[in-house]
């Protein structure tokens, strides 16, 4: 066992800070709205790239440098504690999703622009009808004459739909299969006659996500992600698998959190209550819960192993140590989370209430742990 | 590179001491009283378990705070009603802190010889050689001597036989005795004085070993209940299989990773990290798992239902044994009052580290 980093990692770590201090964009948090924050990011993934900090864990083959996954996680825990905007989310599984499954003419067509930021990405995996039970997804995916597919339905929580040049996306390929059989995974150009984004405002008053209207895009045979039927499984396992480092930067994001509130109950003189320095110390210690269980899924997956069902347990305790910090920043500015003076608190609020639904809810992250690691009985009737 | 999981070694000794914990662990009261604890301690002296804190020739702890926890953490799990916490870690670490003489040290080891350390009345501290009235003797079984500290430095042992009176606490596998005597005239003084970073380091490290116990607990029973509601069938189903007992579990499947992986870096940290930042780990550790134990505990004999809460079940021996846990060197709220204190500076209110 051994916290601290190699004196590679050290360093790493130290010019990063240096290219950070002197590149992060200072003026992502204040930007004036969605729009500008979009272009801040594809600029930002741009420059991540030029600095040779993006895909650093893929193979060299395809343009990466076939580094640890420890160097992805300082990454995301640097930049995660930085001014900037957080590491471009699904370089890093849409990129093995291609790598792995995609055919030698995906992988020249489209990982050099995935790395770089020029292609900017988006996934359309839940539906209306199909959330937390993906696989009841229904959008479906017919061959016309041509042997080209035609796509129909409506995707949701398409996460910057209205950003992206092309999606993953999963529609159902076979009606007649069981349902997680019967889904393909498809590389589309979101700019295709016939698809249509349109923003979802969430609690916060901010267009954070989209639903996206499929209305008979033909989709060319040839842009079918791995084989017929194999769609559930890629989008399962490539998941999965890039979870671990992304998840140290949402911790560095919630320690400079935490640190804010602190200057805040501080500015309130609120410091020397008993009670909101145990509240304060508490929402530290269900940080550093999170913190080290994420740790150790990343140790696993630095010695190899696979990422399981495990995962679920970080999930849960980032839900809970999110939520409470924010039920503690309410608590702390009082009436003014309500009036208007302390809008920030109450965005931030809003933000942290979904994050126990989105990537599988809390409830079926405890279906997951009590069927897969503690081999608790489905009923058959779940099946 | 973060290595945040038990190297080979490391994974040795916990399936070492597994099996060992297996056969001095208790499943009922009835285990308990017939315990042979002379054979068990015996054990674990020729394990080698017992002087993991003795220091070697360059002045290293022989066995890592990662090993101790390791130790902990498997008697806590099997529930075995022997003094490791008590004489094993925090009384032969405070004796190797202050340089106690090697033939004590070697008596400690090989099990022929223990300590206990006097607690304030509260558990959360040493006691005060001055102020012996009502201190606790912590897992005192068969310590001939108690250890206090004088002046807040010195350390000192006192004869607890016809001192210090058992009594019978919440937890039935580990002994408490209270000092009644009158102040000892003939208090013995130990090795060297302790600076502050001795004691913070003996701190961190005690209450890591502590919390590493109660996650062995933890664990143990939610594997136990869980084991019981794959057969438990009512309404012609196994209890297991209904979504309320599943969630019940997976939290506190939860509770149990989140716990061991702050135990397990603040176990790292009492030999490798500065003594301020080991303190606030092993703080860290003791404040999650002081609350979370007792809520899996709570769990556990829940989903047992009624038989869950016999005299004769193992379900409240764990609840005891973490009850106690909670207490030993500050509960929960203490332990988060020295994280604000750490992180917020020092607050309002005198209290001790």
């Amino acid at each position: 066992m051994d916290f601290r980093d190699t004196p590679e990692e050290a360093a790493f770590r130290a010019r990063l800070r240096d290219w950070l201090a002197a590149n992060a964009p200072a003026d992502y948090d204040a930007a004036a709205d969605h729009d500008a924050k979009a272009a801040i990011r594809r600029r930002w993934h741009r420059g991540l790239y030029d600095a040779g900090y993006m895909g650093m864990a893929w193979p060299r083959e395809y343009g990466g440098q076939d580094l640890s996954p420890v160097y992805d996680a300082i990454l995301n825990e640097e930049v995660g504690a930085s001014d900037g905007p957080p590491v471009p989310g699904q370089v890093n599984y849409l990129g093995r999703a291609i790598y792995t499954y995609g055919s030698e003419e995906h992988k020249r067509r489209f990982l050099p622009s995935l790395l770089s930021g020029e292609i900017q990405w988006c996934q359309g995996f839940s539906e209306p009808g199909a959330g937390s039970d993906l696989a009841a997804l229904q959008t479906r995916a017919e061959r016309n004459a041509s042997g080209d597919y035609v796509v129909n339905g409506q995707k949701m929580w398409t996460s910057g739909g209205q950003y992206s040049d092309w999606c993953l996306l999963l529609a159902r390929t076979d009606p007649d299969a069981p349902k997680h059989k019967g889904i393909s995974a498809f590389l589309v150009d979101m700019k295709s006659p016939g698809i249509t984004p349109r923003p979802i405002v969430l609690a916060d008053g901010e267009p954070e996500t989209s639903e996206v209207f499929w209305d008979d895009v033909v989709i060319p045979a040839d842009q079918m992600l791995g084989r017929p039927g194999q769609g559930w499984h890629i989008a399962m396992t490539t998941v999965t698998y890039e979870r671990g480092p992304a998840d140290v930067g949402m911790i560095s994001n919630y320690r400079k959190t935490l640190r804010a509130i602190e200057e805040t109950a501080a500015a309130r003189g609120l410091t020397a209550r008993p009670e909101v320095r145990e509240r304060l110390a508490r929402a530290y210690v269900l940080g550093e819960a999170l913190r080290l269980n994420v740790a150790q899924q990343l140790s696993l997956r630095v010695s190899g192993r696979e990422p399981g069902p495990e995962g679920s347990v970080g999930k849960l305790l980032w839900s809970r140590a999110e939520q409470s910090l924010y039920h503690l920043a309410l608590d702390l500015v009082g009436a003014d989370a309500v009036t208007g003076a302390a809008p920030d608190v109450l965005a931030g609020y809003f933000r942290s209430r979904p994050i126990s639904v989105y990537g599988g809810s809390s409830q079926i992250q405890r279906n997951l742990l009590a069927w897969h690691i503690l081999s608790m009985p489905r009923k058959p009737s779940s099946r | 590179m973060v290595l945040a999981l038990l190297n080979d070694e490391q994974q040795m000794l916990r399936e070492m001491m597994g099996s060992l914990a297996g056969s001095v662990g208790a499943g009922n009261p009835r285990d308990i009283a017939e315990s042979d604890r002379g054979k068990g301690w015996a054990a674990l002296a020729e394990a080698g378990m017992l002087g993991l804190r003795v220091r070697d020739g360059s002045g290293a702890p022989t066995g890592s705070g990662v090993d101790a926890m390791i130790v902990a953490e498997a008697l806590g799990g099997a529930l075995a009603p022997l003094p490791y916490l008590g004489s094993a870690v925090l009384a032969t670490e405070l004796l190797a802190l202050a340089g106690a003489p090697a033939d004590l040290l070697q008596r400690a080891a090989d099990g022929a010889e223990r300590h206990a350390v006097l607690l304030t009345r509260d558990l959360s501290g040493i006691a005060a050689a001055d102020d012996l009235g009502g201190a606790i003797a912590f897992d005192s079984w068969g310590a001939a001597h108690g250890l206090a500290l004088a002046d807040g430095r010195r350390l000192v042992r006192v004869p607890l036989d016809g001192a210090a009176k058992r009594r019978p606490g919440a937890d039935l596998t580990r002994e408490l005795a209270r000092f009644t005597g009158p102040a000892p005239a003939d208090a013995e003084e130990i090795g060297r004085p302790l600076d502050p970073a001795d004691l913070d380091c003996w701190r961190a490290l005690g209450l890591t070993v502590v919390a590493a116990d109660a996650v062995g607990a933890m664990r143990a029973a939610l594997d136990g209940v869980v084991a019981y509601s794959k057969e438990r069938v009512a309404y012609g189903q196994q209890i297991g299989s209904f979504q309320a007992i599943q969630h019940m579990c997976a939290d506190a499947l939860v509770h149990c990773e989140a716990a061991s992986a702050c135990v397990s870096y603040a176990a790292w940290a009492a030999d490798e990290a500065e003594p301020a930042d080991a303190l606030l780990a092993a703080h860290t550790a003791k404040a999650y798992t002081a609350s979370a134990a007792l809520d899996v505990a709570e769990t556990v004999m829940q989903v047992y239902g009624g038989i869950g809460h016999t005299w004769e079940h193992v379900a409240h021996l764990y609840a005891r044994r973490v009850l106690l846990d909670r207490q030993v060197l500050g509960d929960a709220g203490h332990s988060l009052r020295r994280v604000a204190d750490l992180r917020l500076g020092e607050g309002p209110g005198p209290e001790e580290g």
